[in-house]
Parts: C-alpha cells; structure tokens; sequence
C-alpha cells in the first residue's frame, strides 16, 4: 500500500509537471522527472541446476528541479522486483549550486565519483550490459554514494582538460560481524548517521590529456575511520579505498564505427583487527584475524558500427567484458571470482535499447555460495531511458 | 593508515602535476578547447557516458534544466554547457 501511495504521487507530480512546463515560458524554476526502467529474461545455470525467470520491471525515476541557472535539486528513487517484492531504493538526493565558472557545490546524498561506473554508467539504458561488473553493487568492495559535502567542476588546462571531485561524507561502516558474522571485516556504504565523529575524505581526478576529450584518465580516494565511536576494538580502525578509471571513446574511421573502452580498478584496505566466530557446537567465540586486503577490476570493450550504410546495421553493438573479485584471504568471505561476458545490443533509439547476452562466471568462496561455483547466464533485457 | 594516508596524497599531487606539466607543453592548444563549437562538445562529451541524444527529444525549456543537470554530473564548465544547450535548443 506504501508503494501504491508512492507510484501514485509520482504520476500526480508527472501531471503537474506539464502545468508547471506551461508556466516555465515566463520563470527560471522547472521541474521534471526523467529516469529509466528496464525488464527482460534471464537464464541461469548453477553448477549444472538451471533457473530461467521473467525479471526487472525496474522503474527508476529521476526528479530535477531547477531552481534558477545555479541552483539544481536533483533525486533518484528506484522501485525493483526482487524476491517477490516491491524494493523501494533511494539512490540520491541532493542540492547542487554552481559557483563559478569551475566549481560547484554539493550537498546532501551524492553518488560518489569513486571511478566513474557507479556515477555515470550505472543506469540500465547506459550500461552496456544487463548487470554490473564484480565488485560493484551488493557485497561490493566499490562504494556507490555518500552523505555529506562535494566540491566539484572542470577546467581546461592547455590543449586538454582535468575535472575533479572533492568531498567529505559519514564514511563507510565496519561491520564487526556482531549481526551478521559471516560478514565481519566487510564494509556497508549506506551510512545514514554517521556511526563516528571522524569524516571520510574523498576525491577524484580526471585528466583528459587530448582536446578532442576522447581519453579520460581517472584516480580515487576514499578515506575515513570505519569503527563506531568509542568501540575498544574498531575505534581506531581505519579504510582507505583507491580506484583507477580509463575510458577511450571515439569514431574510428578505417572501422567504420565506434570503439569504447571502459576500464576500472578498485583497492580496499582496512585496517587489520580481530573478529570472532562462533563455532557450532562451543560456548565461547574463536577469535580470529586477517589481512583486510580486496580488489576488484573490469574491463570492456564495445563496439558500434555507426558508420555502416545499413540503418539496421548500425544500430547493432557487441560489447564485452571482464571483471574480476579477490575478497580477503581468511575472511569468512573470501572469494575469488571471474567474470567474462559477450552481448548484442541493438539500439531503437539513443536511449533504447535491446541488450542480448551471455555470461559466464566462476567463483571460488564467497558467504553466500561456499566453495566452488560454476555460473552461465544469459539476459535479454529492454532497458529504457525517458 | 598513515603511511597509506601519505601514499595517496603524493600519488594525487604526482598526478596533478603531470597533467599541468603535460598541459602547459601544448598552452598553444588552449583555443582548440575553448574555440570549440556548441556541436562539437555535444558530439565529444555526450558519448563519453551515453548515445549522443537527439536534440529533438526535449524543447528548448527541458534541455536547460538537463544541461544543469549534465553539467554537474559530467564536471563541464559554463561556458562548455552553455554553448551544447544553445546548440540543442537550435537544433531541436
């Protein structure tokens, strides 16, 4: 009911949005929902036990108002089908107010410029693929957003640009295992109130070293205490994250098309400290330790033939790509998996499109599924940008 | 921690002065990014992310809250978000 209420308010807004559209020939201010959504089929098979399944219905609404030429509130909400119910995400929300030229404010809840999948190419019309590299999303060692302060823009600097990010938000959370030991040692990015008086740092700096902006190279920081205030054994523990972004983007001639190259690294190091397990059968947890240590990377390739004399032709791309997870080594979940994943999209339109494609996935760890795990998949997914 | 601290403070300033070094190599270039044309930043920076959008897909009122918005989101200057939506709001 909570969700019906919901979805109903945000078609009533959408109608208003077209009277305040009437009303934006003579004012500065506009509001405007935009978004995407996406739905398909998916097939997987598990160590030889297959599942196929109709999935997604995601419909995730993007809500700007412009407030004048320097002030934008921007929010995102996402409404997901999963596991027979109604999953209510809210991505962001926040204050943006340009303050020269080069630089802007903002303020509130921010996707975090940690590389540049989670802020920019996460959205399902954007990525290339049906789902997300390894390391990003849920059990991800990658954070996707924060609450806090930003300070961010561009500037041309000769015959090439840097743009850059500079923040400070609540900071990732140890979780210490006490709720879920399975899990202790791993980080949760979603902290809401900040569990410690200390602030995590962050940036990003992107350097664009040619003018015709095709090449962007990228560097990331996220640093912060992780431990609860106070708490004797986490109170002093601290994280540092760094991540490495390439991207190659351009019209290419002699190949009749468009290459992208998309590139990501991602670095996790918390500080070490002793959790607790307890074994079935004993009274009293076995304490235990390890090196906090994970990383996780991707690589894609695409390509569009946007050259091509067909108009059916050109609307094709094939993409792939290959991610790897190395999770802590003595960590309740350590994990090493690899990814490799080929698609066929065909584009309806410059934000619609069909995505084809097949996956295949090996893990060894991991809390969820111990030991040895073997995964094809295959997705045909529409995903929609309005 | 600290010692992690340091490593990424000079890995950042390192980085930031390789870009300025590398820039102020080609400061004769400067005019082939501000000299750029409203098409040409749409047809470079779009595609960077996402499909190059039509222009004809919003009117000229929405691409202004969307070049905002991209603004932000794709750390481009004024001026540069200035001259895209000029373009699109010809174009369209």
């Amino acid at each position: 009911m909570k969700h019906l209420i919901i979805f109903v308010s945000i078609l009533s807004l959408s109608g208003l949005n077209n009277l305040i559209g009437q009303e934006n020939m003579f004012s500065k201010t506009q509001f405007m929902i935009r978004g995407y959504g996406h739905a398909g089929f998916e097939y997987t098979s598990v160590n030889g036990k297959n599942q196929s399944s109709y999935v997604g219905s995601t419909f995730a609404p993007i809500f700007l108002f412009k407030h004048s030429d320097r002030l934008l509130f921007e929010s995102e909400l996402e409404f997901e089908l999963e596991n027979n119910q109604v999953n209510v995400g809210f991505e962001y929300a926040d204050m943006s107010y340009i303050l020269n030229n080069y630089m802007t404010i903002r303020m509130g809840k921010f996707l975090l410029p940690f590389g540049t999948f989670v802020e920019r190419l996460h959205p399902a019309w954007i990525n290339r693929l049906s789902n997300m590299p390894l390391g990003f999303g849920h059990d991800g060692i990658a954070p996707s957003s924060g609450i806090g302060v930003e300070l961010r823009g561009g500037f041309a600097v000769g015959g090439s640009k840097l743009n850059y990010s500079v923040y400070t938000t609540n900071g990732p959370v140890l979780k210490d295992g006490s709720n879920e030991p399975e899990e202790a040692g791993m980080l949760l990015f979603e902290n809401f109130e900040d569990n410690n008086n200390n602030k995590a740092i962050g940036g990003r700096i992107g350097y664009l070293p040619f003018s015709n902006s095709s090449v962007e190279i990228g560097f990331s920081v996220y640093s912060g205490k992780v431990g609860n205030t106070n708490d004797s054994l986490y109170g002093n523990t601290g994280a540092n994250l760094m991540a490495g972004d390439f991207t190659f983007v351009k019209q290419v001639s002699p190949l009749y098309g468009i290459i992208d190259i998309k590139a990501q690294y991602n670095l996790s190091l918390v500080d070490k400290a002793d959790y607790f397990e307890l074994e079935p059968g004993e009274t009293i947890p076995t304490q235990y330790t390890f090196e906090n240590k994970s990383d996780a990377y991707f690589a894609q390739l695409s390509y569009r033939p946007t050259m091509a004399g067909s108009n059916i032709i050109k609307n094709f791309e094939i993409i792939g790509r290959y991610s790897v997870i190395n999770t802590p080594e003595g960590s309740l979940w350590e994990q090493q998996a690899s990814q490799i994943s080929y698609g066929l999209n065909y584009w309806l339109s410059w934000r619609t499109v069909f995505k084809l494609s097949y996956q295949t996935t090996n893990s060894e760890g991991g809390h969820d599924s111990p030991g040895t795990t073997k995964t094809n998949a295959i997705f045909l997914h529409w995903a929609l940008g309005f | 921690m600290k010692k992690q601290y340091k490593i990424t403070t000079m890995l950042l300033v390192t980085f930031v002065a390789i870009a300025f070094i590398v820039s102020s190599c080609s400061s004769n270039k400067s005019a082939l990014v501000s000299n750029k044309s409203g098409a040409q930043l749409w047809g470079e920076n779009c595609i960077r992310c996402h499909s190059i959008p039509s222009p004809s897909a919003y009117n000229d009122v929405d691409w202004e809250t969307i070049g905002l918005h991209m603004q932000i989101r794709a750390n481009l200057t004024k001026d540069e978000i200035t001259k895209v939506v000029e373009f699109m709001q010809t174009a369209n």
